[in-house]
């Protein structure tokens, strides 16, 4: 193939990439709603950033919709967590060096849709966590910081630590310790904690390819 | 054959000037094809819309009728209410076929927008909304138990924001009412997929609104019957009539300023693509001078050059207009996006609407004007003196 044919299919894949790109922004389950904004408030020093759109169904299907159903602890509703919704990655960036991610997810609520979105560490550490949409009466409680802020260094393991412990009290449960802001939604505060959970498995899996029994581990086994 | 070959060879020696030109010729093509689909696409569009309203004639309150059918389009708030007498008056008129009364009415919600606060909309609604609107069916559940039940049936898109089935709980802020959803409608590709709608008695109850409604909708068992029903509705005090057909062709006139605007500035840029291919061309023939004289001293006739010249123009402006049909093709769905951002009011649907007939129009138009472009340097070139021509790189 020589230099002028393979231009002119770059620039047709490249054009055909752009329109796909379009159309799937259109069915996103939960992108940010202003990403130059946001990112830029959540990191300060960053200086650009790069949108990947990920399903379950493009990564593993129906195996790996099990697999993260079992690890959730939950079914995912067929509805609204259908296995080909894509879920939104935004990849941060200091000139070309990655800094953070910034994630999201849609939740259902009792009243209404939560949208979940965490700004996490290379490592996965939650860094910052906020309700772009929350339908409560009691919503300014989950928007408060003195709530927000407990969630601030929980990682994927965390979560997985909370399970074990089932219901008992136990210090080192990070999770268990995290106090509900509300007296008459507790079921959008339980709500939140499985779209946080979910979450983090998502993007522990997709974006940083870690397994998704030992979020410590990469999915070739390295441990880090 | 043998022409076209050479005028492509003539054009590929000076690559970079060939490509700017035809790039000239491109964009003023995918300005055209763009125009044109605007043109064809938004009328449909608009229309469909319309059509979708299941209303020919719309009786509101007064206020500025354009005003009121945008924002009845929009599906807005903020209008003006009048009395649900003046529903019960009408309705028994002979001449309406179907009528609906609804309460529009926007809610603060402070949740709205990451927590800065915007408006939610709610519409109540008769049971003859249906019938004014058939296409309208059931994805899930039913319509509401009671007149005045704490119930809501949502659209399509409202559902999926809320991640809500039947049997859940909605939240109205701003009157801190907890409703239950007893339906969702199946997507109408229309404003409605993104409403709330509750019965009009609750409506009226939970707003503050009593006996208030914004509008009824009503379709005719005649249309012709239109302009003396319309003439009847004026007396009656403090409501206005608005025909969908005036809405349409309202839309229709404030779309054309804004299209003759687009469309003298396409006219420049075709001009100023024209320009640059005659100068691009005419540089050419300047710079072959002895080459042309050569060619007419070995037995090139003037009808030859001229023929050659004009070639290497029309290939210039044909390439220029597939280029620019791929852009517009391409490009379409960005154009589509920033119209609508632009546009007080953007239907429904593709408003870019790029037909094959209007990619044809506009590279027979780039032909057209590579024969009219080519004449002048052709000309030139065919009208050299072969002597004169050699002679003067000496």
């Amino acid at each position: 193939m020589n230099k002028k044919t393979a231009a002119g299919i770059s620039i047709i894949v490249l054009a055909l990439l752009l329109l796909q790109t379009i159309e799937l922004q259109a069915a996103v389950g939960c992108s940010l709603n202003d990403p130059d904004r946001d990112i830029k408030r959540i990191f300060p020093k960053s200086t650009g950033y790069r949108s990947e759109f990920i399903s379950i169904a493009e990564r593993g299907g129906q195996s790996l919709l099990k697999q993260i159903e079992a690890k959730l602890g939950d079914k995912f509703d067929t509805e609204y967590e259908a296995i080909d919704v894509p879920y939104s990655y935004y990849v941060v960036l200091t000139g070309k060096e990655v800094i953070g991610y910034v994630h999201g997810v849609n939740q259902k609520g009792m009243f209404g849709g939560m949208q979940i979105i965490l700004a996490t560490s290379l490592d996965g550490e939650l860094l910052d966590m906020y309700y772009q949409k929350v339908s409560s009466p009691e919503s300014r409680k989950f928007r408060d910081k003195s709530f927000t802020k407990q969630l601030v260094g929980l990682s994927l393991s965390d979560f997985y630590h909370h399970d074990e412990m089932q219901g008992r009290t136990c210090p080192s449960d990070r999770v268990g310790a995290i106090k509900d802001p509300t007296k008459k939604s507790h079921d959008d505060f339980v709500a939140t904690l499985r779209g946080i959970k979910k979450n983090l498995i998502l993007h522990s899996i997709f974006i940083l390819k870690r397994s998704i029994d030992d979020p410590h581990k990469t999915v070739k086994g390295e441990k880090r | 054959m043998k022409l076209l070959m050479i005028a492509f060879k003539n054009l590929k020696r000076r690559k970079l000037r060939s490509l700017f030109t035809i790039g000239g010729v491109a964009i003023a093509v995918a300005v055209l094809v763009s125009l044109l689909g605007f043109s064809a696409g938004y009328k449909k569009a608009l229309t469909n819309d319309i059509d979708k309203m299941g209303y020919q004639v719309l009786v509101t309150a007064k206020g500025c009728p354009y005003e009121a059918a945008t924002l009845m389009l929009k599906g807005g708030g903020g209008l003006r209410y009048m009395e649900q007498d003046v529903y019960n008056g009408i309705v028994s008129d002979e001449r309406i076929d179907k009528a609906t009364p609804q309460l529009i009415h926007t809610v603060y919600d402070p949740d709205r927008l990451d927590g800065r606060g915007g408006f939610a909309l709610y519409v109540g609604i008769m049971k003859s909304h249906l019938e004014l609107k058939p296409w309208t069916k059931f994805k899930s559940g039913k319509w509401f138990t009671k007149d005045d039940a704490d119930e809501v049936i949502m659209g399509f898109e409202a559902a999926e924001l809320e991640q809500r089935s039947v049997g859940d709980k909605i939240f109205i802020p701003g009157i801190e009412k907890i409703l239950t959803v007893v339906g969702i409608f199946e997507r109408t590709g229309t404003q409605d997929d993104g409403v709330i709608f509750l019965p009009l008695k609750s409506a009226q109850q939970l707003f503050d609104l009593k006996d208030k409604i914004s509008g009824i909708g009503i379709k005719l068992k005649n249309i012709e019957e239109l302009g003396q029903f319309e003439e009847d509705m004026y007396e009656v005090p403090g409501t206005q009539v608005i025909s969908m057909a005036q809405v349409k062709g309202t839309f229709l006139n404030l779309v054309s300023s804004a299209k003759v605007l687009v469309t003298s500035v396409a006219i420049i840029a075709v001009f100023v693509a024209a320009i640059g291919v005659v100068n691009t061309i005419l540089m050419s023939v300047f710079e072959r001078t002895q080459e042309i004289g050569v060619m007419k001293a070995i037995g090139a006739s003037k009808l030859d050059i001229f023929r050659l010249i004009w070639m290497e123009t029309i290939l210039v402006c044909t390439l220029g207009g597939i280029a620019g049909n791929i852009g517009a093709l391409l490009g379409g769905s960005i154009v589509e996006r920033v119209v609508k951002g632009l546009l007080p009011y953007a239907p429904e649907g593709q408003i870019v609407l790029i037909t094959p007939t209007a990619l044809l129009t506009s590279l027979i138009g780039a032909i057209i004007l590579g024969l009219v472009a080519g004449i002048y340097p052709a000309y030139r070139a065919s009208s050299m003196r072969p002597i004169e021509a050699i002679r003067s790189g000496e």
